[in-house]
């Protein structure tokens, strides 16, 4: 997902859901900000490193390309924007090796998300922000793992149709030119090179289908390396309203302070009378939403949503003393990252998988 | 790529220059069993390490048996240069036509499906794969002398380490996932 849903769409969200101007802002600017929260900045404010929700393009092609990268690689990108539907999935005759991985692949509607939810349960407005982020996350991103895997998140490209509302469906195209933007007109999209090692940067993820998880509008099938050659079917359109209103479901549930959170429940209700100018949104043609978003956000508050701006908070953080600096928008933003991560990390190595590292307790019972 | 994927690549790419150097100083006669050796010992450990991903992984994916079907051909290419030290030179270079005119078809081809798809790099592999090509049939043309057999080995040794280096600092295409 982009700026458009994670930012604007979630502000909407957030004042449907009851919350007051302010508080959506805080929200949506939070929610936004777990796609830009790298090392890299959090180096340049004097944060800590464990913090990052996110890694930059020349993080990732700069990185290593061992096992502790890989394992710094799925922390993060499980944790904010793959987080894993059944961590206890079971497939007949398949290698741990293979399980592993096929085990972080995103779904909607997991235990993991619940517990997302739950643990933003009275915390900081930036700890909800973090969580609508994760929850969106799961249907844009759903069927592709956060970590680099070849035999996961490979897609066979001569094999994607874009399903049009007359029943007709046409080829999807791919490049590899980054320079080009994609072209929706003529089904044109840049996707990441095939790369053969198993945990290159070119697999993690949805490189290799390029963007189209990210474009509302887009209904298409395709064939995922995972799923013994059987087609998938991806309705964008579809997905994303339910996203936007679990999302109201759960903003409602975490203003409320009511931690009986539940999975597959939409708040249809909220959106009665809207439905059709959302629903007009997410299915228009365009690479991004965020005019058509922002227009429907300042409507609903009848206030104006100021463009996001990355610096907004850095100098408030920079500037206050080392032990008020967890007091900040900033240091509550770390805070519940850390906590998010923390909790997703330990899920994933409780079912013995090790591709987000080793559990503290086998470490200290190794040292024994 | 990585940096540590590059650093390692241009690596890779020094000591095949080094090793074209030596062969081109090398006495005749262990010229062409060194050869042999480092071919073999390259695709009998590539072949195992492709064997090792399809058994372990790559059998439950979609088109996984690409790499089946590379670590067979590239594990039965290391144990035919391994197994042909003792033979005449004239089937060490009709081996050697055999490898280039492989390698050649196979980068052509990847060029080709580069260029349909858009990507910008399909010169390079292009030129890499015509390359292969114009080596076989230089074998072809001097496969009765070994001194230039081994000189167009080791030409095609130092030509694959330059393409390696290059590639290895060329800008790759990457979607930045949101």
């Amino acid at each position: 997902m982009q700026m458009d849903f994670h930012y604007y769409a979630t502000y909407c969200a957030a004042i449907l859901a009851g919350y007051s101007h302010e508080e959506s802002m805080d929200i949506c600017y939070s929610a936004q900000f777990v796609d830009l929260c790298s090392k890299t900045l959090l180096g340049k404010i004097g944060a800590p490193a464990q913090a990052a929700t996110t890694q930059l393009q020349l993080e990732l092609m700069d990185g290593r390309s061992d096992l502790l990268a890989v394992q710094e690689s799925t922390s993060i990108w499980s944790s904010f924007h793959f987080l894993p539907g059944n961590l206890h999935k079971e497939k007949n005759r398949r290698t741990k090796l293979y399980m592993d991985k096929y085990r972080l692949v995103c779904m909607p509607n997991g235990e993991l998300v619940k517990k997302t939810v739950q643990l933003a349960m009275g915390q900081s407005l930036q700890h909800v922000g973090i969580a609508m982020h994760v929850l969106a996350d799961t249907w844009a991103h759903m069927f592709f793992a956060g970590t680099p895997s070849l035999v996961i998140n490979n897609v066979t490209t001569g094999d994607f149709y874009e399903m049009k509302e007359d029943g007709t469906q046409s080829r999807i195209f791919f490049r590899h030119n980054p320079s080009v933007p994609d072209d929706p007109e003529k089904n044109l999209y840049t996707n990441s090179l095939y790369q053969s090692s198993e945990t290159s940067v070119m697999n993690l993820g949805h490189g290799r289908a390029g963007h189209l998880p990210d474009y509302s509008y887009l209904k298409y099938r395709y064939l995922p390396a995972w799923s013994d050659y059987r087609m998938v079917l991806k309705d964008n359109p579809s997905d994303y309203m339910h996203a936007f209103c679990q999302m109201i479901y759960a903003l409602k549930k975490l203003r409320a302070g009511d931690d009986d959170i539940r999975t597959e429940i939409y708040d249809t209700d909220a959106i009665a009378g809207y439905e059709e100018r959302i629903d007009g949104i997410l299915k228009k043609r365009q690479l991004i939403a965020c005019d058509d978003w922002k227009a429907f956000g300042e409507e609903l508050s009848g206030m104006a949503i100021p463009d996001f701006d990355i610096e907004t908070y850095q100098e408030e953080y920079m500037q206050a003393a080392p032990d008020q600096k967890e007091e900040t928008f900033l240091g509550r933003f770390i805070r519940a990252a850390l906590a998010q991560k923390r909790m997703v990390c330990e899920e994933i190595q409780s079912t013995g998988n090790l591709l987000t590292g080793i559990p503290m307790r086998r470490r200290k019972k190794d040292k024994k | 790529m990585t940096r540590m994927q590059r650093v390692k690549e241009t690596g890779f790419g020094i000591l095949q220059i080094l090793a074209a150097l030596s062969l081109l100083l090398a006495p005749k006669d262990t010229s062409m069993a060194v050869i042999l050796v480092i071919v073999g010992i390259s695709f009998t450990a590539a072949g195992i390490g492709s064997l090792w991903f399809y058994f372990t992984m790559a059998r439950q994916m979609v088109g996984g048996r690409v790499s089946l079907y590379k670590g067979i051909i590239l594990f039965e290419m290391g144990a035919i240069a391994l197994a042909l030290t003792d033979v005449s030179h004239y089937y060490i270079l009709l081996y050697l036509i055999i490898l280039h005119a492989f390698q050649g078809l196979v980068r052509t081809l990847r060029a080709l499906e580069s260029r349909r798809i858009g990507a910008e790099s399909y010169k390079l592999k292009l030129t890499h794969g015509l390359l292969d090509f114009c080596l076989a049939i230089l074998c072809i043309i001097f496969i009765r002398q070994q001194t230039t057999a081994v000189l167009i080995y080791a030409s095609g040794l130092f030509y694959s380490a330059v393409f390696r280096i290059v590639s290895a600092l060329r800008k790759r295409s990457f979607i930045y996932i949101q």
